[in-house]
């Protein structure tokens, strides 16, 4: 299965590779992924990436952590307090509605072009997500068990800790890998709409001064660590669903 | 041990059960068959207060800890191994982690579980978890078991195997039972006590019978017994 899908990239690169050098593809729009690779290996090796590296991944990282408590936090309260749920709601059916990127620019006017803002589109989408992954699980928890506590003898200090929170960490794990691509895409999406530093701001550059070869070692090296981050959920998830 | 007097319960304005009269000695089976959706797994909430009935009184002599509640479906915590699960009453009741450990494990090898203490219910088959929720109550040595049709998820095979472990437990221990099923062969090879509830809504206690065949039973060799068949046939023109 691995090496089956190791030897389909091997291909991929190998066809556009030739397809490069025979002089079909126009090295304008489309560059040889040796073009590519070289310019990777000169963002990496000339020192110019890490401040960009570093400021995205700070942005999402601190989005990614904020927005994990703080959606947990408000799932667990509306889950638990019915006015809570009342007020919450309908301001969480309506931000999971619309396309949340678009609260971008307001984020750069209220909290100007530093990391601030990109912490804020990350964190305001990871929290949503969460928060109904929370939300979701602790009303939808079976019944049945709640039942089997109680018929135990079991009060809530037990339900708590055998039913509501097991569930929802099932819950949460489910949404795990889902929440690491929305940091990257508010930390990205928020310095490519106004930053100074940062993988969306060199993108951006890239972008407007027509470098395909740039823009496509971008796109692989935001895809390379994502693709890191979800192994490590995706462990992080079969270590503590193990009984599934 | 258990007393229902006048036990009404209703889901919006039909009452689904109507002045229910049910009394369980101690050391006695007592079985209540009855139609499918007549009504009694409610009873059985009502006797354990996860429903709250419309009228009537339930008076336990024995404390709600000291019943023991073997539901339909196993529910058993997916997330929690084998003994862990058996030991949850035990750490409900706070048995010391080390005890209820060794409790679990002895309760499991007794149902033929020795081994599979580490397992998560999840990798066990249907007859396995339902040994696993027996054990679980089982454990706290309850002087009143509930049993909500327990066997009725199982293979025809699983169910006779487990049907007869639980009439030697029931019968060596002197345990009191309520049983509630409507398999009638489970109910006469079991019981002491049928009682026979009438189709619903506003179900009620059609009958009373005793079953008076000499125990200890074996569920094959209680068929052959000249009370059965006369017993039966009477309990199916009673349902229907």
């Amino acid at each position: 299965m691995r090496i089956r899908r190791v030897l389909a990239l091997v291909l991929f690169l190998a066809v556009w590779e030739s397809a490069a050098r025979l002089g079909w593809l126009d090295p304008f729009y489309v560059p040889a992924p040796s073009t590519v690779g070289n310019v990777m290996v000169q963002l990496f090796a000339g020192g110019q990436i890490w401040p960009h590296l570093q400021a995205t991944l700070v942005a999402a990282f601190g989005g990614f952590g904020a927005g994990l408590v703080l959606g947990v936090g408000l799932g667990f309260a509306a889950a638990l307090s019915p006015m809570l749920a009342e007020l919450l709601e309908p301001v969480m059916i309506l931000l999971n509605a619309i396309p949340r990127v678009i609260l971008a620019p307001l984020f750069v006017i209220w909290l100007g072009i530093d990391l601030a803002s990109k912490v804020a589109l990350a964190l305001m989408l990871v929290t949503v997500l969460m928060f109904f992954a929370v939300y979701n699980g602790i009303k939808d928890v079976d019944q049945r068990l709640v039942e089997r506590i109680r018929t135990l003898g079991g009060g809530m200090q037990f339900l708590i800790r055998d039913v509501y929170v097991p569930s929802v960490t099932a819950w949460v794990m489910g949404n795990l890998k889902v929440a690491v691509g929305f940091a990257f895409t508010g930390a990205v999406v928020g310095e490519f709409v106004a930053s100074s530093r940062g993988l969306g701001y060199l993108l951006q550059f890239a972008q407007s001064t027509y470098n395909a070869g740039l823009t496509i070692a971008l796109i692989v090296v935001i895809m390379a660590f994502v693709l890191v981050l979800f192994a490590l959920a995706e462990r992080l998830e079969r270590r503590l669903l193990r009984w599934r | 041990m258990l007393r229902v007097r006048g036990l009404t319960v209703a889901f919006g304005q039909q009452p689904i059960l109507e002045g229910i009269d049910l009394d369980v000695m101690p050391g006695q089976f007592t079985s209540l068959i009855g139609p499918s959706g007549s009504g009694k797994t409610s009873i059985l909430r009502a006797i354990t207060a996860l429903l709250r009935p419309e009228r009537g009184t339930v008076t336990l002599d024995v404390p709600l800890h000291d019943v023991g509640f073997l539901f339909q479906d196993d529910a058993l915590l997916p997330w929690r191994t084998v003994r862990q699960n058996v030991a949850l009453g035990l750490r409900i009741r706070g048995v010391a982690a080390g005890l209820a450990t060794e409790k679990a494990e002895r309760w499991l090898s007794l149902l033929g579980l020795e081994g599979f203490g580490d397992r998560y219910p999840r990798q066990l088959s249907g007859g396995q978890r339902k040994r696993v929720a027996i054990a679980q109550v089982l454990v706290l040595q309850p002087k009143l078991l509930l049993m909500d049709e327990p066997f009725a998820s199982l293979d025809a095979i699983a169910r006779m195997r487990i049907t007869q472990e639980l009439l030697g437990w029931v019968e060596r221990e002197h345990l009191t039972v309520l049983l509630v099923t409507h398999d009638l062969q489970e109910a006469i090879s079991m019981s002491d006590v049928v009682y026979v509830l009438s189709h619903g809504p506003r179900a009620t206690i059609r009958a009373r019978h005793d079953v008076t065949i000499a125990r200890p039973r074996s569920v094959l060799e209680t068929r052959s017994d000249p009370q059965f068949a006369p017993m039966f046939e009477r309990l199916w023109n009673e349902l229907s």
